[in-house]
């Protein structure tokens, strides 16, 4: 038999494997966009007010948040995630990559937000105080309502690391994208490429996708007239 | 005799080791339309942000009604003392008429419909009924001014301050927000107004007080000072300020 | 602290840290010259046994012996990182070997891609569909592609001298091969991003003074357009210190991977990958504190550069 034929018949046959465990590589890609709205959810949720603690702290509230921000985005996601689960004890494995990743999106969210909130003229927050509104106020209803806007284009940024680095909770065994082709990749060693390619193109289409969401909704929210 | 409503007692301010004000006394009467006039840097727009508490104060004191600010609430203060800025400062992702609102529902506590009601009263009354519903960036910087001139006044307050509120805007434009503000001066309204508008000076102010280096140099009806000022840098300043912005 | 207190103390801290750093690696490289090799410049058993001390007394002493269980704490972490942070350096050492030949090859990729990318006609989109792939696949699944489904690592192998020696073993060279895809295709956005940023008039006023375009863009643009990248560049070197750690998934034994195995000898999993947290910490440091020298010393007045990059602000 023509030896070409043969390698051809096999990359076939890599292909067709992987397309008969197409079930897996669903399941795996719901648990990556899971494993990232939650981790996204909880950053957000200690993100916004550290990033307000940050613009308009005091001296105090400062001194906390801004070093835990640095050591937190200083780490390697990996020993995050570890730390969670290996010595933290937290499970399942899911919750822990949730937390850890929660956690890590949270520094950075702080940064997204701080930057944003700076970035609103300080004006706005002086006319604010003129009309009689209280800090707090004028941080929720003149700020923030601003700030957030400006927060979008950060998110194309932020969700694509988290989706991407959902991909790393398959050290602590989260059956994601990655660590079910690694498991299909040790049932039939020839599939090797052929598998993770495949999840990489599930995780590019999942970041595209994202991306293109997140453009259409900064129009969307987009001040009429405004260029931010 | 009653409180005068605004009394400036030997105010002191300083930003750093740079005095900016150095024993400024002044009173208002209700009703007094009075215009800091001086060359820049010399503590005009800082006086106006100690009377609202935008800047605190080093010594002296300022009274309200005959009650120091500095015994009130700061929150409390600026709702009863309107303030219109040099860059309009609107809240860039509200609309006109949502400017006005704000205060009105968060500060005062006015219904949806009530703030909604007076605020396009007090949009008409500034000519913007047809742009209520229009983003800042959308308005010309005019209009914007007026919006920023009923914003304050939607809050009924006792006192209005004004820090150069034509200083931004392109010439054709300086028109429109003076006259908003004389009819403001003709109805009653207590102003205390930055400017450079010697024509508004002239046709509006009760009084003129002309700072220099963080002193009142002197004080006097508009016709007085620009006639006879006792002070010679009184009279260089304004005779220059007149070439330049003497208009109408 | 105010910020040159601050300055002042991460400077002592990173200093320390590079002398104990350079100190270790000297000693085993060269075979144990003044300590054997993996043993600890400082006995830590005085150390250990006065924490034990301290605890001890402050169990006796009961509520009012608090501040000395704290102290006695402290003395125990001490004697710990005195342990195991000679495990750790070899570790260190290659993902500072990682990140840094993943950034400079990186960028010998990335300028031509940025070029492409700016100037090109066909090559524009051949660089830009190289760029999205990379950068919306994530690097693990790249370092599997490399390490398990293409024959790199057995090409690397049959290098001479691979794996003997100081020359890495071929998992190290594999590594360090995606870590320079993955890292040109960043790279390359923030050049496309700050050439982009240079006012297109210089290009225009360097040709009229009868540069070529190729002339123009390597004299004029680039000149200031790598200036502007530099804040980029510090959040890209940050980034490479700390995603290195993925190389541990390929048998790489760099810093996770060797406080991973120290973990697996002890059971300690919280101390060790504290450890390792904080080495990690002082490299990005010692990263982010180089870049702004760099940054200062190439400075001129009005071009600046803006941050940007994959990590949001850092």
């Amino acid at each position: 038999m023509d030896p070409t034929q043969l390698v051809l018949q096999a990359e076939l046959g890599d292909w067709e494997f992987v397309w008969r465990q197409r079930q897996f590589f669903v399941d795996g890609t719901v648990l990556a966009v899971k494993l990232t709205f939650f981790s996204i959810l909880l950053g957000f949720v200690l993100g916004l007010p550290a990033g307000v603690v940050e613009a308009y702290g005091g001296t105090y509230s400062k001194g906390v948040v801004r070093p835990v921000g640095v050591v937190v985005r200083g780490t390697p996601i990996l020993v995050i995630i570890s730390l969670t689960y290996f010595a933290g004890g937290i499970s399942p494995a899911f919750t822990a990559a949730t937390i850890a990743l929660g956690v890590r999106s949270a520094a950075y969210q702080s940064q997204i937000f701080r930057g944003a909130i700076e970035s609103v003229e300080s004006g706005q927050m002086e006319a604010a105080r003129a009309v009689g509104l209280s800090k707090l106020d004028a941080i929720r209803h003149v700020v923030l309502p601003q700030a957030l806007r400006r927060s979008v284009p950060g998110f194309q940024n932020e969700f694509t690391i988290v989706l991407k680095d959902t991909s790393i909770a398959y050290a602590i065994g989260v059956a994601e994208l990655l660590k079910r082709s690694y498991d299909l990749f040790s049932i039939q060693t020839t599939a090797a490429l052929e598998v993770f390619l495949a999840a990489s193109l599930i995780y590019f289409v999942l970041t595209f996708s994202v991306n293109r969401g997140i453009e259409r909704l900064h129009n969307y929210v987009a001040i009429p007239g405004g260029n931010h | 005799m009653a409180d005068p409503l605004l009394d400036v007692d030997d105010v002191h301010q300083s930003y750093g080791d740079e005095q900016v004000l150095e024993g400024i006394t002044f009173e208002m009467e209700r009703q007094d339309v009075k215009v800091l006039v001086g060359p820049s840097g010399s503590g005009k727009s800082t006086m106006l942000r100690c009377v609202n508490r935008l800047t605190d104060i080093d010594d002296g004191d300022i009274r309200l009604d005959g009650e120091s600010v500095y015994d009130m609430d700061a929150d409390d203060l600026r709702r009863q003392v309107g303030m219109v800025f040099q860059d309009f400062n609107l809240f860039a992702h509200l609309t006109a008429i949502e400017n006005v609102t704000l205060g009105l529902k968060r500060v005062l506590g006015l219904s949806e419909r009530e703030a909604t009601e007076k605020a396009a009263w007090q949009l008409e009354q500034v000519g913007l009924r047809e742009q209520a519903n229009s983003y800042p960036a959308e308005l010309s910087g005019g209009q914007k001014q007026r919006v920023g001139i009923a914003r304050a006044l939607a809050m009924d307050p006792k006192l209005m301050l004004f820090d150069e509120p034509t200083s931004a805007l392109d010439p054709e434009l300086i028109g429109e927000v003076l006259e908003v503000m004389r009819e403001l001066a003709d109805e009653g309204m207590t102003m205390l107004v930055v400017t450079h508008e010697m024509g508004f000076a002239k046709q509006a102010a009760t009084d003129v007080l002309f700072l220099d280096d963080g002193k009142l140099v002197e004080q006097g009806p508009p016709e007085q000072l620009f006639e006879n000022p006792e002070n010679e840098r009184t009279a260089a300043f304004l005779s220059r300020l007149t070439q330049l912005h003497g208009g109408q | 602290m105010s910020r040159n207190t601050q300055t002042v103390v991460r400077n002592g801290i990173l200093t320390v840290f590079w002398a104990w750093f350079g100190a270790r690696l000297l000693n085993d490289w060269f075979g144990g010259v003044v300590v054997p090799v993996g043993q600890p410049f400082f006995d830590p058993q005085p150390v250990a046994d006065a924490a034990a001390a301290l605890r001890d007394s402050a169990a006796g002493l009961g509520a009012v012996g608090a501040p000395l269980d704290v102290a006695g704490d402290v003395l125990g972490s001490a004697s710990f990182a005195m342990t195991y942070l000679p495990d750790l350096a070899a570790g260190a050492w290659l993902t500072v070997v990682l990140t840094t030949l993943g950034i400079a090859f990186g960028v010998v990729l990335a300028v031509p891609l940025a070029a492409a990318r700016v100037y090109g006609r066909v090559t524009r989109w051949v660089s830009l569909a190289f760029i999205e792939l990379i950068r919306g696949t994530p690097l693990l699944a790249q370092l599997f592609v490399l390490y398990y489904a293409l024959p790199l690592s057995r090409w690397i192998a049959a290098v001479p001298f691979v794996g003997t020696s100081v020359v890495p073993a071929q998992a190290v060279w594999v590594a360090i091969v995606g870590f320079t895809i993955n890292s040109a295709a960043y790279q390359a956005e923030y050049i496309r991003g700050s050439i982009e940023g240079v006012d297109p008039g210089q290009l225009t006023a360097a040709r009229a003074i009868g540069l070529s375009q190729i002339q123009g863009i390597r004299y004029v643009v680039l000149p200031q357009a790598l200036r502007f990248a530099i804040p980029s560049w510090t959040n890209e070197l940050v980034y490479l210190v700390k995603y290195s750690s993925l190389a541990s998934f390929i048998t790489v034994a760099e810093l996770y991977h060797a406080a991973e195995a120290a973990a697996y000898d002890n059971y300690r999993f919280l101390d060790l990958f504290l450890l390792a947290a904080v080495v990690y910490v002082l490299l990005v440091l010692s990263a982010t504190t180089t870049m702004e020298w760099v940054r200062k010393r190439v400075a001129i007045p009005g071009v600046g550069g803006s941050a940007g990059g994959r990590t949001s602000a850092d």
